[in-house]
């Protein structure tokens, strides 16, 4: 029994000590005046991590659009509604999947390379030269990766919701025949700004902070083998998931106000 | 910059232009006025420094002069690589004090140190270039961060450097296209860009042919003399090290056993330094790792 307590103790002091490596990784990021160089480190970043994400994101959001069309035309047919479908995907994608699918796609594509990147890089001594050249790794390396996953993600879900409401409207109006009238139309009355469109992107601007810090700080702390690279790439993937999960549930708490 | 700057700046000659404009733009590696400047660049007083419950060192003492070579050797595990961190301030020791250009490395602050380290080089045993920038770029690479030159002078720099090294031919490969002795070489070329006082070679011949290591051998006693600098190596290979070193440390179980010039040491009283220095296979430091008996173990239960 003893035993078991220890370990959890460990186990806490383990836990709680590299968060707080977590947080100076954040602030010795973020500090620091930007220099001339950086806007070019940033933009070759949002190439790497952004733009390079587009084609899954593209392909999921069609896929998950048209077949939301699909299934939810065959059970509001049932009652008559079936030119409700385009607010209901609209506002499934806007507030929930959108911001929550992109940010799995996200930490899966983005957030694993991220950390295998920078793992392989402390491997191989490049973060150490570059501290004995006066060159701060965090500032070089791990501030413009934190830049560029909260600049695109935000943006990846703009894109995964509009390519998802094209894919919905491909089916349920091209292919199934719901009057496009209705389809849109429901869809421009039912879809509030703030509520819909903006508390959706608030999602998506943290899950974009959170991926992006576990991925930089997981690469930043990885044990430098190829074990270890392996471990803290497993270990991104996995907290990222449920870290979008769990706080997708509490901003949905937090945030619509009839579930409080 | 100063008029005697900009004067020189006005020279003709291109590669004489690129010296003159770097000396005035490249950041200032001076020694602060108020530091307690001596003819050591590196003190090093009672240092010790442990890893769980295994001490690393337990009160090392060693001085490298200024304009020295000095060689640091010991057995595997004996913590020179850590020593060298110690000093590039990437690891902090438990206590003593680690005296760099007279600066306490431990009491400095994040950005004192950055700032320390421009004045300083170390070559790694992997080399670490940046795999993702061509041998031009890795050694441009402290000019661009470091200085506000312009790109034609720090052309011109680069390729001095690569010339020094012998790989001008080989600046637009990538790191992936370069031997184990080149990617060295260029590590060399990168860590002398912005001409450094001091550079800490980290075990540099270790897996180079008889060849590449004579070339890196010259290298660094001819880098040594002609600009000026304090060189510390931290290597294996006794008779490479002996041929360039001025003077010789062997450390071992965390303290100084032995120092002074390679004849000296070769003669040494103690035999656990003179094993190192002949390399024989077993003596104080023994050939097998700490077992039981060895006809208990292999007549005993599996």
């Amino acid at each position: 029994m003893l035993r078991y307590l220890r370990l959890l103790g460990q186990w806490a002091l383990d836990w709680i000590a590299a968060l707080g490596r977590a947080t100076l990784v954040w602030f010795w990021s973020m500090a620091g005046v930007p220099q001339r160089d950086d806007l070019k480190l940033l933009v070759k970043q949002i190439y790497q991590i952004g733009v390079l994400s587009l084609i899954i994101i593209i392909l999921s959001a069609f896929s998950i659009g048209a077949v939301l069309a699909l299934q939810g035309y065959t059970q509001l047919a049932r009652v008559g509604a079936e030119e409700s479908v385009g607010l209901g995907v609209a506002l499934v994608l806007l507030r929930e999947l959108g911001p929550v699918v992109t940010g799995l796609l996200f930490a899966g594509r983005a957030g694993s390379a991220i950390t295998a990147e920078i793992g392989l890089m402390k491997a191989t001594d490049q973060l150490s030269s570059m501290e004995m050249m006066g060159v701060d790794p965090l500032h070089r390396i791990a501030a413009p990766r934190l830049w560029a996953g909260m600049i695109s993600m935000p943006i990846l879900t703009v894109i995964f919701n509009a390519v998802a409401i094209g894919g919905a409207a491909l089916v349920g109006v091209d292919w199934l025949g719901v009057d496009q009238g209705g389809f849109w139309g429901g869809m421009q009355d039912g879809v509030e700004m703030w509520d819909d469109v903006g508390k959706g992107m608030v999602k998506a601007v943290l899950f974009a902070m959170v991926i992006s810090w576990i991925a930089v700080f997981q690469g930043y702390d990885s044990t430098p083998t190829a074990e270890g690279i392996s471990v803290a790439t497993t270990k991104t993937v996995v907290y990222s998931s449920v870290a979008v999960l769990a706080f997708d549930f509490m901003l949905t708490l937090v945030m619509y106000g009839e579930f409080k | 910059m100063s008029e005697q700057c900009k004067a020189r700046a006005s020279t003709r000659s291109a590669v004489g232009a690129a010296d003159r404009w770097y000396s005035c733009a490249a950041p200032n590696h001076g020694t602060p006025p108020d530091s307690h400047v001596t003819d050591n660049l590196i003190e090093i007083e009672g240092l010790r420094f442990s890893r769980g419950d295994r001490i690393i060192f337990d009160g090392l003492d060693l001085v490298v002069p200024r304009g020295s070579i000095t060689a640091l050797m010991g057995p595997s595990g004996t913590g020179k690589t850590t020593l060298l961190r110690i000093i590039g301030g990437q690891i902090r020791p438990d206590s003593g004090r680690v005296i760099v250009d007279g600066r306490d490395v431990p009491s400095l602050s994040r950005g004192e140190l950055f700032e320390l380290r421009k004045g300083m080089g170390m070559l790694f045993q992997s080399s670490a270039l940046f795999t993702d920038l061509s041998v031009f770029e890795n050694v441009a690479f402290p000019l661009r961060v470091h200085t506000d030159l312009p790109d034609e002078m720090i052309r011109d720099l680069v390729l001095m450097k690569l010339n020094a090294v012998g790989l001008r031919g080989a600046r637009d490969l990538m790191p992936s296209q370069l031997s184990g002795g080149m990617s060295r070489r260029v590590a060399l070329a990168r860590t002398i860009a912005l001409d450094p006082k001091f550079i800490m070679y980290d075990e540099p011949f270790t897996g180079q042919d008889p060849i590449a290591m004579g070339v890196l051998v010259s290298l660094i006693r001819g880098l040594n003399e002609s600009l000026a600098m304090t060189s510390l190596v931290v290597s294996h290979d006794i008779h490479e090290t002996a041929s360039i070193a001025d003077q010789l440390y062997i450390i071992s179980d965390g303290r100084v056993i032995g120092e002074g010039s390679p004849d000296v040491l070769r003669d040494h009283p103690s035999t656990m330094v003179r094993q190192f220095m002949l390399g024989s296979p077993d003596g104080p430091v023994p050939f097998h790792y700490p077992a039981d008996n060895f006809l208990d173990d292999v007549l005993g239960d599996a």
